[in-house]
């Protein structure tokens, strides 16, 4: 089955606005401050959209909707719950961090723990995490061309590695800001689209609810109310609530979202910039819930493949698409939307979603990119090691880091080794637990000490990472908990409940040790919160 | 902790999670709750899809943001005078 010639002409489409954003902004990145920070000067729609598509990772696109129809209705929390976490940005990070107007994610650590080798303690999850986290999405830009535009997983790779580089080698944030607000508004688009032909389909909600439950008739099935529940994980309420915190906390926090609060053009800015991220993520949610509750039904039904080949059902189908494109990287949930896509025979609507499948993975792998070549370049190399090369060619450095990180992924994306994909899967829960308690706590806790800070991050990275692993390797999956009997597995989804502990450990050990100095307090903590009117 | 957090934080925390932990326990408490019927439609596209997912999270940032323009124009006026 060759590439429709509407699908090539869309996804070229795309890469032309994407290369001529690059091609167009080059000019403006002119000096260091604009290259790393977008010169502060963004407004809050574009940053908000750029906030979103950068937030959103390639799973979230490519295979939410199959998450969505084998987990069931209680995973429709889950959505709930990452944009849930988006408005308590506004006032705990987002509003602080864009008044002390930091480069760098790094800066604050240095800044408030009193030295520079905190840099160094929090670059080590955000680097291993990051590259995992660019890997991934160079590999869900290269699986969306594999699978649609048909061209081979080789060129797929380095055709996204090299446009993703071109675009930030001109135009550094810019670029990289405007780009990623384009990337939002498709992407949000081409699920709107989708989830609104989808409605109209089944003849409205109420039908597209009968037509799910005629296919799975646990779909609405919740734990404890009902006998029997929707998935083995919505067993008991932990892996709804699990579900629900996981990924709640990570716009607030993650190094690649924080960066962009520094981008808006004032305070005011980058607190509006939130309620836009929400508007334009939130649609997206909305449409891909619409998707996933019709994924298994509208496959079984309509797909072609149904019936070929001994394929009876749509797990089937999806097994049936990892085969032939054979990429051993993509799991087989990676393919639900396109196999969605191909179930509804719209070769326009197949166009939308592509452009949107390469947005999202491409504004994941710049806004990562972005994060670590400041961290590698202007980070370590200039203020932890002493080199004045960041200080006396700063766009140089970074276009020079761009390439590093972009080769090293792309090289890594041909073939990723299985431990790649592995942390990756457990870096969005070793950031959080490793690096969110120093920065939260930090802005809102004068207590907040720097022993505290190391420990959390040296500890958390190892406990969370390793019992994520051990789950993964030993129950099988990172939903279980990772200690439970194999009898009886307690549902702990990515192992959630260490994120709480890791905030738990930074409050007792900053009890048990040196307070910070006054000026740092004041600097630090103080000045950066909201300072109240007289009464 | 949390000094100097304006009180409009904890109230649009109380929503979300007052939101979504209250029908949470509708939903282990009823048998098939989500499937209830309201405005016309399965209650679950309205009070999760619709309004936990999308509404309810515009509004409370929306109105974390607005909450903060008005202190910092009370904040402005009074440095005036």
């Amino acid at each position: 089955m060759g590439a429709d010639p509407i699908v090539i002409f869309g996804a070229c489409l795309y890469f032309a606005a994407i290369i001529a954003i690059g091609w167009f902004t080059r000019t403006a990145a002119a000096d260091a401050t604009d290259f790393y920070v977008a010169g502060r000067k963004i407004g809050p729609f574009i940053n908000g959209s750029a906030l979103a598509a950068t937030y959103f990772s390639p799973a979230t696109f490519l295979g939410m909707p199959a998450f969505i129809f084998m987990i069931s209705y209680p995973f429709w929390w889950t959505l709930s719950g990452i944009i849930a976490g988006m408005p308590v940005a506004t006032l705990l990070t987002a509003a602080p961090m864009r008044k002390y107007a930091p480069t760098s994610f790094t800066d604050y650590y240095a800044d408030r723990y009193d030295t520079k080798w905190m840099r160094l303690a929090c670059s080590i999850p955000t680097i291993i995490g990051g590259f995992a986290y660019v890997i991934l999405s160079i590999v869900g830009t290269a699986l969306s061309m594999v699978a649609i535009l048909k061209v081979s997983y080789l060129v797929s790779v380095i055709l996204a590695a090299a446009v993703v580089f071109i675009y930030i080698f001109w135009g550094g944030m810019v670029a990289t800001t405007f780009s990623t607000a384009l990337q939002g508004v498709i992407m949000t688009v081409a699920t709107l689209i989708a989830a609104g032909v989808i409605i109209a389909h089944y003849g409205g909600l109420t039908g597209l609810t009968d037509a799910a439950i005629s296919s799975n008739a646990l779909y609405f099935m919740t734990p404890h109310a009902n006998p029997k529940t929707s998935h083995p994980l919505m067993g008991m309420w932990t892996g709804m609530v699990g579900f629900y915190f996981i990924w709640h906390y990570g716009f607030a926090t993650m190094p690649y979202t924080v960066v962009r609060f520094f981008t808006a053009q004032d305070i005011k800015a980058a607190r509006r910039s939130v309620t836009w991220a929400i508007i334009v993520g939130g649609a997206m949610y909305v449409g891909l819930i619409v998707i996933g509750t019709s994924a298994k039904v509208l496959i079984e039904q309509s797909h072609p493949l149904m019936g070929t080949e001994g394929i009876k059902n749509a797990v089937g189908v999806l097994a049936h698409m990892k085969k032939t494109y054979a990429i051993g990287t993509a799991s087989v949930t990676d393919y639900s939307m396109f196999a969605i896509t191909e179930s509804l025979k719209m070769p326009w609507l197949m166009a939308w979603i592509v452009a949107g499948g390469l947005s999202i993975a491409m504004s994941t792998a710049a806004g990562w990119t972005m994060v670590l070549n400041v961290v590698l370049g202007r980070d370590l190399i200039g203020k932890v090691f002493g080199s004045k090369w960041p200080d006396e060619k700063p766009i140089q450095v970074m276009r020079i880091m761009t390439f590093v990180v972009i080769f090293i992924s792309g090289l890594l994306s041909i073939d990723p080794p299985a431990l790649v994909l592995d942390i990756s899967g457990s870096a969005f829960l070793v950031i959080i637990c490793a690096t969110a308690p120093a920065l939260v706590l930090g802005i809102w806790w004068d207590r907040s000490t720097k022993a505290a800070a190391y420990v959390t991050i040296i500890v958390m990275s190892i406990v969370s990472g390793g019992s994520w692993l051990y789950a993964f390797y030993v129950q099988k999956s990172p939903h279980w908990f990772f200690l439970s009997d194999p009898a009886n597995k307690i549902p702990t989804p990515h192992q959630f409940y260490w994120i709480p502990i890791a905030f738990l450990l930074f409050i007792v050990v900053s009890l048990m040790t040196k307070p910070p100095r006054k000026e740092v307090i004041q600097k630090y903590c103080l000045d950066i919160r909201p300072e109240q009117p007289k009464k | 902790m949390f000094k100097g957090m304006p009180k409009a934080f904890w109230i649009g925390l109380g929503l979300i999670y007052g939101w979504a932990g209250f029908f949470m326990i509708l939903e282990w408490t009823i048998p098939s709750f989500p499937l209830y019927r309201f405005l016309g439609v399965p209650a679950c596209w309205i009070y999760n899809c619709l309004l936990a997912c999308f509404v309810i999270n515009i509004f409370v940032a929306w109105f974390f943001a607005y909450s903060e323009e008005i202190r910092e124009q009370k904040l402005a006026e009074q440095k005036k005078g």
